[in-house]
Parts: C-alpha cells; structure tokens; sequence
C-alpha cells in the first residue's frame, strides 16, 4: 500500500502524554508526527488547569529529570506554586502549581514546534494498519494514510467518549470536540479486553459575578519550588486562590435531586475514582459532613473564567446554576461552562509491557487514560516512557524501563500492568513501598543518569546536575565533619533551642535531628568554603538524606526479607499452564497477567503461596 | 542475600540435632558463637568447639562445626552446620543467639530454593523438590484449617484493624492536605498503637508455653536422698515405676519417664538425692542429677514436710536457683513440722502427700502454671517459631513508631515503621495491599477537590 506521509514514530493525540512521546521520540532523533483533532487544543487541561500535587508532584520532577518537557512548561506559565506539606517530613512534600491555562497550551504547542524532527498533523486517526503482529501506520478520517514503525496511543478520553448532563447524553471527546469513535472500534477489532471508566468535571464560572469577599484567600509560596530542576526562577506573577464551603441547604437540595443525576439513574456504566467524587457522591457516601470544602481557581491572568474545584456534578445544567447560587458568595454567579461527566474506552493494561508496549502487537504503545489511568502527571509520565521507547524500538536499541524501588513512574507503570485497574489509577505516595527514598527534590539523583544514557538530557543540563551533586555531596561532608562544641560561641545560643544536655560536642548531622533545630540554623553553622555556593534548599537535600537513612536501611531490611526473589526475571512468552504442579486456576491468572519478574508475580491478587513457591522454583531453576 | 539458619533435624529431642546456616553472614555469626574472632576453619573439615553465650563465657554446648565455602556447598552460598546435642533447651538458646546476629529463620523449604538458584540442582532433582514445597506449604496450610494458623490470624485481626486504623489516618493526613480532613489525635493514637503493642507483646510471650506444649514439658524432680521424691514420681506417673524404701539414697540413676498432665506431654524424671557421695556409684548418679537438672524445664525441689528444713536442702535450693523451679513439701500425711507457706520469692510452694494423694492436684496445677487459663486472657499459644519471629519484630516496630510519634517526628517516619509492622503481621494473617489501605481511606474520608 502507498502511503501518503511516512514516519518512524506516529503519537496519536496531542495531551499530555502525546505531548510527551511526541517531544521525547523526536529528540531521540526519530522522525515524529503527532496527529491531532485539534492543533490549537495541544496540551489542553480539561479539567483542572494545576498541575502537580502530593505524589504528582514527584511524578513530574521525575519526568524533568529524565529529560521531559512537562515541568519546564508549568514553570513558565504557573499563576500560583506552592509547596503541599511544607511542615510535614521531606519525603511527602511535594509542588503544585496553578497553571494559566491558555498560556499553557501555547506554550507547549511552541515547544512542539520548535523540535525538530517533529511534525504536527492535524486530523482523525480511524484506524490501525498491522500486518504480521506489527504496526504499519494508520488511515485517517480525510483518507490521507500514514505510514510509521510504531505507533503512541494516547487519546484520553476521547476514546468512544459519551458525555452526560442531567438525562441528556451525547458523544464527545470533551465538551465542544468529537470523539474517538472509529479509532476504538479498532481496538475493540484488535481483541482488546476493552473496559468503560468515567470521570468528571466542575462548572466553571464568570468571575466578576464572584462575590470574593465571602471566601478565604489562599496565597501562593512566597518561595516558588519550581518543578524543573533546570529552573532558575518563577517569572509569571503569582495570583491567589479562595477556598469557600458547601452548605447543608446545597446538600438537601442535591439530595432531592438525585433522580436526575446521570450517575444515580444507572444511566452511567463506567466507574469512576473514588478519590475525586462528584458533589452528588460526597453529598450521598458522607451524609453526616454539613459542608463541602470549595477552592474558586483563576483560570488566567487574561480571563475571568473561574474553575470551582470540588464541585464535580453532572446534574443538568439548569439544575447546576441553581445549586451553585446557594452557596454563600456565589448568590449571582453564573456558570459560563457546565460541569459534565463522561465515559470513555479503556484497555486493560495488563496487555502491555514495562516499555509500554502491546505484548502481541509489535510497535504498539499505549499511554494515559487508555492505561486506565487519570491525572495529566499519570499521562505525561506514560507519554514519556511510551515515546522514549518506541524510539528506542525504532532505532533496535534495548527498551527502557524503571523499577519500583528508584521511581513513582516505576510504582505506577508496575501497578498498572501486573494489578490492572477496576477505577481511575491515580499515584499516591502510599503506593510507594520506598516513599522514604523517593523524594521529589532527589529526582534528578535517582533519574537524571538513565535520561542522559538514553538521549534526553543535554550537556547543560547535565553539568548543572553533577554540580548541583557536587555541592551537595560537600554539604553532607560538612554536617558529618563539622563538630560543635561547648567552647564554641554559637552553642549558647543553640541550647536555647533545643536541649544538649551540656553534650561536650557534637556533629552537625546529629544537631539536625533534634527538634527545634531548622535547615537555615544549619546553613549558618556550616563553614564558609561549602557554604557560599549552597542554596537553603541544597541544604535541605542533605539534611532529608541524613534524616531517613537509618529508616531507608531498615525498611529495605524488612521489604528484603519478604521480597527477596522480587528481582528474579519470569522468561518472556513463558506459558504458566505448562508449569508442573500449578492448578488450572492459578495458571490462568498467571497467563492473565504475565508476569516479568516474580515479585510482579507476588502482586497478582489471589495467587496462593502454594502456586508462588511452585512459580519460585520453577522460574529459579530456568534462571 | 541475606542469611538464613534452621534446625535440620526433626523438632524434639534427639541425640544430635543439626543446625544449619546459609548466606553471607555464616562464618562471621559462626565467630561470634565459638568467641573467636579470626576463627578461619578449613572449608569442608569438622572442628570440635565450645559454643558460648553471647559476651559471656557461659558454654551452651560443646559442638561439631564444620564450615562450606561458597560455591562449594549445598545451597551454593557460605554455609555453616553446626551438629550440637539435639536438647531443646540447647537448641533454644542456640537459635535465638544466632537470630540476634545478622540471620533470621528459614523459610520452608528455603535451603533448597537457595540451592536451585545458585545451580546447584538440575531440573528434575528441583522438580521432586517441588513436591516437597508443596507438600509442606499444604502442610502448613492443613495445619491452618486445623486450628493454629487460622486462630492466631483471628486473635490478631482486633489488632490489625486497629494498625490500619492508625495507618489510614495518618496517610490521608500526609496523602490529603488540600481535603478538609479532621485533625490529626495524636494522643488517641498513641493509645491505641501502645494497645496493639501489648496485645502482641503478650501473644509473643505465649511461645515459651507453646513449644513446651509441642516438644513436651521436661520435669525433673529432685532434693536431698529420703524427701519422697520416688514416691511422689510414682504418684505422678500413676504407676508404681521407681522403688521406694526407707533407706536413704535408694535411688542411684535418674530415672525418666513419659506420662501427660491434663493432656499437656511430660516427660518426668526421678533423680538420685543431693548429698555428700558415699561412693563412686552414688557419686556419678548425683553427676547425673546435674545433667537432668540442666536439662529441665521446671525443677521440683521435694523437701520433708515432716522434719524442719536441713542444710542438704538449702544446698539443694540454692542449686535450683538457676532453673525456673517449684518447691513440693512432701509427707503431707505425717504432722507438719515445717512451714513454708505461700510464696517464697514468687516461687510456687505446693503441700502434697504421696501416700494419700493430698495436694497433688495443685501440683500439678504448679506444674502447667504456664499453660493454665489463670495466666491472663491469652489462651491461644503460640508454637511457631516463625510466628514468633514475626510478632517480636512487628512489635519492635511498634515501639520505635510509638518513640517517634512521641519525639513529634513526620507522619512519614511514624508510617515507615506501622507498615514494616502491618507487612510482618500480614506475613501471618495475609497481606493487606496499598490498595487495601486506600480503600479504607475513601470509605472513612471524604477525599477529592
């Protein structure tokens, strides 16, 4: 077949994770086109314009520190960072930041366009050419076809997309755009075991109708903690957020109403997270809370359109401006965007590889909402892995993966592909087993060296990361080889703060973990030649190494012992029902989910300790 | 790897009992049992050696020790077996010494998972030990239905639930700070972690109880020569086994034998009397109450009730002071001369009469004190080692989380340390999953912007 266009690498979408693979497949210098319905709606946030959060945070500084594109975009065009947890312990804090959501877009399109090696193609992709078990490329809705080695899916919720308000239902990839209808009846040809999930969004309202002054302002950090680590500074001014309350009127009001909801009439199949309930959910699963915390969120500097996070629903519109109307400062808000559910088409993730990859389909990759997942965080990291390694596959070089132990993308794609997922998969720090280890201010530590071996990371940026290790690594000299004394000036002063018991002398590292005693105390005592080049947040680093490395020793000890054989490969194409001694039942849930290693194998819900010692054997012995 | 160690040899006594190390850290634990520390043994050679309490020059046993180098072993890593004598009591202090060195208790069949790995079986000698896995985790899982397992999974589910409790309102504190979340009660959880603590604490003390339940109790009963201690060793092992006479050292050997106390397997032993020797035979037969007397799990010191308290027996007493042991004032049928009454020290002081039969129900309440319903509200016991490994450490958790929590550290550490807890109590009862503790979490909180 003559195709019109050919290229090594095709990412079907242009959202989060599209953006990703699109950027990392073509800086890894395969030819990239990136098809999407619409080349204005790149890297569109449909939901709420904020990117990052306590674990995604971590997620996106990871994807810096690989070499992705996410995080230098939120920095030139967030309206409000904040670091979450800032009292809390240094493994569990983690940025967010406000994104303009306009600014946003434009910026990453500009970032697309001036890659080179990429192309954006504007149109529908209906369908997936294969042959022989491997991708050949797709055909499009305008007839062009387009030929490439592998392909990125990653079309959100597009996918078979069914958007509901009140009773009314209609398909759409999101509110104003057409869904993916074809392209998932590919999937659906392709044998897929294809599942419906669901997820929702808040009215969005007319902010000069806002009465501010009935809501408490929340200011942005004073501090900016950027998410790339090659970040000197936030430039975009910085606005502040309003935090407001449900009453029990809107509750009762709701309540009466439930009859219309798309949600309670059955007339929504898809399941959606627990974690991110609509205002129908909270009112009804927590009926004894009188109010409903709401954050009013500038979508901004150029808009007054105003997102009201917290207020999810998909009860019809009409309905929505009267219930928004009883909540105390919004009296004469209108709504300029309904909120509205949708239901969408995911593939079962246990399909795929740790490259992200289709185990039967060579050169299919999937990435984002497809996987099951939500958050655009979730996506990007997906996009990222998913290009990187479809370039890689392009180009015969062995694929790239990343383990639980050293990563939350690692955490994520494991989960995704031994667990599956049954709601909307959205990274928790608790899903981290070494959460102590994985911080977000040490990415670049645990990540930057992979980024720079594949491809990702340039020569600038990889001077200032052995810089940046350099002055740190000092730092951790010094509060180990820096003693004070009691003849010192400055102890005094520091028995004021905490209590030394008249302790003869002691090490900087040790004087740190007393309470009482704050990073900037320390910056002061340490001596000058390893100081004057330090930041206060370098500082920081070296003190949340001291602080959990007897935990991290510790913890690993007790993970070790109850996971010693996680590491041990399970062969490829291995076929679990031909292994002696397995039930029948245990085999198919094996097979179900193909397991790469065996401690994969141990996450598999519901294999008994009769068939892991059966496996353990088995697979030991082959290795 | 870490290193692993067991008992080789089947649970009870025997005359030898092997013990066997594998992993890195053998040689070096090896050093710290014989005391030495530059002890290089040539690989594969048996050495005779004085194995030693830890930084104590106690001797816990005299023992053939032979060291393999890896590869060259059975599991293909640095091995040590040592053969020592097969008493509990022995193996007991030998095990828990090495587990506080750098080891921890094997799993089934784990020797030879470690052995697969490292290549030093082929395909069909691993298949038929397979079979063997699987025969033992059925086993296991046999013994489950049966009873213990499955009872001491539900003794500590209360518990459990409790941990989780702890667990979700601390992650959603760390996992939720956008939410409008009820502040954190610091106090009300230090409460409830300091209840789960004891709850295993007291569950992890029932082990001793426990595996003198399976291996049996090890009585052995002595005094000075004339007490009635021959009279009183038939009376509990119902039989006229042992002769009684009047003459003072009758008894010239210890004497051993097996009966059941309220179901509970003793294993009971006549010994000759405690006194000056009078000849060679006399004088090796009170060796030999030495030997049975360090061998006992309780001693019973008969003293005459019916004459006043002599110096033989305050030599006697003074020797049972080492032991855990109880005193029988005997010939409770004749007119009491000594008293002894109550309590002495916090040991047991039991009036019994073997000819009459008088006090021999207290006795031998004396006797199964460990195991009786009054020893607090902990009937179930525990009798895995396994079992007992894991509770003691999951409580070793729970301490250091509840220290942290008290020093105001971050959720975070506090968290390290109630999931090492709820993971090693999950080793016994099943896993509980992050996924599991999130659901508790959304089912307790309202989350979500």
């Amino acid at each position: 077949m003559a195709f019109d266009e050919a290229f090594d690498v095709l990412v079907i979408g242009g959202g989060h994770a599209g953006c990703e693979a699109a950027s990392a497949s073509a800086r890894l210098g395969a030819s990239t086109a990136l098809v999407t319905l619409n080349l204005d709606l790149i890297g569109q946030m449909s939901c709420n314009p904020a990117v990052g959060g306590i674990a995604k945070g971590h997620l996106v500084r990871e994807i810096d520190a690989l070499g992705g594109i996410m995080a230098r975009v939120i920095d030139r065009t967030g309206i409000q960072f904040r670091l979450l947890n800032r009292s809390r312990g240094p493994a569990v804090q983690s940025p967010r930041a406000q994104a303009d959501r306009a600014l946003y877009r434009l910026e990453m399109r500009t970032t697309l366009e001036n890659t080179p090696n990429l192309s954006l193609r504007q149109g529908m992709v209906m369908d997936l050419l294969i042959a022989n078990k491997r991708v050949r490329g797709v055909v499009m809705q305008d007839g062009r076809s387009i030929s490439a080695s592998a392909i990125v899916i990653a079309a959100g919720t597009f996918l078979n997309g069914l958007i509901h308000t009140g009773r009314q239902t209609y398909t759409a990839g999101r509110a104003g755009e057409p869904a993916s209808i074809e392209l998932a009846a590919a999937l659906k040809r392709l044998g897929f075991p294809v599942g419906r999930l669901k997820t929702g969004t808040p009215p969005r309202l007319d902010g000069r109708t806002i009465n501010w002054d009935a809501f408490q302002s929340q200011q942005a950090d004073e501090r900016p903690v950027a998410f790339s680590f090659s970040t000197d500074k936030i430039e975009q001014p910085q606005i502040d957020c309003y935090i407001g309350y449900t009453t029990a009127d809107v509750h009762e009001a709701i309540r009466k109403n439930l009859h219309e909801s798309p949600l309670y009439s059955g007339q929504i199949k898809g399941v959606g997270p627990r974690y991110c309930p609509s205002i129908e959910d909270k009112v009804v699963k927590f009926a004894d809370k009188d109010r409903h915390q709401l954050f009013l969120e500038p979508e901004g500097h150029d808009t007054n359109e105003v997102y009201l996070n917290g207020f999810s629903t998909s009860l019809p519109p009409g309905l929505q401006q009267e219930l928004v109307r009883m909540i105390p400062g919004l009296g004469a808000a209108n709504i300029i965007r309904p909120g509205y559910a949708i239901e969408y088409d995911y593939v079962d993730p246990r399909e795929l590889g740790p490259d992200l990859q289709v185990r039967s389909i060579a050169g299919l990759f999937h990435a984002g909402q497809i996987n099951g997942t939500t958050g655009y965080e979730e996506a990007a990291c997906q996009g990222l892995l998913a290009g990187i390694n479809a370039a890689l596959m392009v180009q015969g070089r062995p694929h790239f993966g990343l383990r639980r132990d050293e990563s939350y993308i690692g955490v994520l794609v494991d989960d995704l592909i031994t667990q599956g997922v049954d709601e909307p998969y959205r990274i928790f720090t608790s899903r981290a087993e070494y959460r102590l280890a994985l911080r977000h201010d040490n990415a670049d530590e645990r990540l930057s060296k992979y980024g720079r071996e594949i491809g990702l990371v340039g020569d600038g940026e990889w001077e200032r990361f052995n810089q940046r290790r350099d002055r740190i690594a000092r730092i951790k000299g010094s509060l180990e080889t820096t003693r004070i004394r009691k003849s010192d000036s400055a102890y005094a002063a520091l028995s004021e703060k905490t209590a030394l018991n008249g302790i003869d002398s002691l090490t900087l590292a040790d004087l740190a973990k007393r309470p009482g005693i704050s990073s900037s105390i320390i910056l002061q005592l340490i001596p000058l030649e390893s100081r004057a080049s330090a930041s206060l947040e370098e500082v920081e680093f070296a003190l949340a190494d001291n602080l959990y490395s007897g935990y991290i020793k510790s913890q690993e000890s007790v993970i070790h012992r109850l996971h010693a054989h996680d590491t041990l490969p399970i062969p490829t194409g291995l076929d679990f029902r031909t292994l002696n001694g397995l039930s029948h039942e245990m085999a198919e849930r094996l097979q179900r989910a193909k397991p790469v290693t065996f401690g994969a194998a141990r996450r598999i819900p519901g294999l008994t300790p009769a068939a892991l010692a059966t496996l353990l054997v088995n697979v030991s012995t082959a290795s | 790897m870490d290193t692993i160690v067991a008992v080789s040899t089947p649970p009870g006594r025997s005359a030898i009992a092997v013990v066997r190390l594998s992993g890195p850290q053998s040689l070096a634990i090896l050093r710290v049992l014989v005391q030495e520390e530059q002890f290089a043994p040539e690989p594969n050679r048996v050495t005779l050696k004085k194995l030693l309490a830890e930084s104590s020059p106690d001797l816990i046993d005299e023992a053939l020790v032979t060291y393999f180098q890896s590869p060259h072993s059975f599991t293909g890593e640095d091995m040590v077996e040592i053969s020592c004598h097969g008493s509990p009591v022995i193996l007991r202090q030998l095990i828990d010494l090495i587990q506080c060195q750098e080891a921890r208790l094997a799993e089934p069949g784990e020797f030879t998972l470690r052995a697969c790995r490292n290549g030093k079986m082929n395909l069909s000698q691993a298949e038929a030990i397979r079979d063997l896995i699987n025969a033992q985790t059925q086993a296991a899982a046999a013994q489950a239905k049966r009873q213990l397992r499955g009872e001491l999974s539900e003794a500590l589910q209360p518990s459990k639930q409790e941990l989780i409790r702890v667990i979700v309102t601390l992650e959603s504190a760390v996992e939720f700070v956008e939410d409008d979340l009820p502040a954190v009660q610091v106090k009300e959880m230090s409460k409830v972690l300091g209840r789960v603590t004891s709850h295993l604490a007291r569950l992890a003390e029932t082990y001793q109880a426990g595996r003198l339940l399976r291996e049996g109790l090890r009585v052995t009963i002595v005094g000075r020569p004339n007490v009635g201690k021959s009279s009183l060793f038939n009376k509990l092992v119902r039989t006229e086994r042992a002769i009684v006479t009047d003459i003072a050292g009758t008894t010239r050997d210890s004497l051993t034998e097996a009966t059941s106390l309220q179901g509970i397997p003793v294993s009971l032993t006549d010994t000759a009397g405690f006194r000056e020797a009078g000849d060679k035979i006399e004088a090796i037969g009170i060796e030999r109450t030495r030997r049975a007397m360090a061998d006992a799990d309780l001693l019973i010191v008969v003293v005459d009730g019916s004459c006043s308290l002599q110096d033989e027996d305050v030599e006697v007493l003074k020797e049972a002071r080492e032991h855990s042991f109880i005193i029988a004032i005997s010939k409770g049928d004749l007119p009491r001369v000594l008293t002894l009454d109550g309590q002495l020290n916090g040991t047991e002081v039991v009036h019994v009469s073997a000819m009459t039969g008088e006090g021999v129900p207290d006795l031998t309440a004396a006797i199964l004190k460990p195991f009786g319903s009054d020893s607090g509200s902990v009937d179930l016991l525990i009798t895995d080692s396994r079992h007992y490994d894991l509770l003691t450490r999951a409580r070793s958790n729970l301490e250091r989380a509840s220290r942290s929590m008290a020093q105001s550290a971050g959720e975070e550490i506090v968290l390290a340390d109630l999931h090492n807890a709820l993971k090693l109590l999950g080793a016994i009862t099943g896993e509980t999953t992050s996924e599991d503790i999130l659901s508790e979490i959304f089912a307790t909180f309202c989350i979500g912007k």
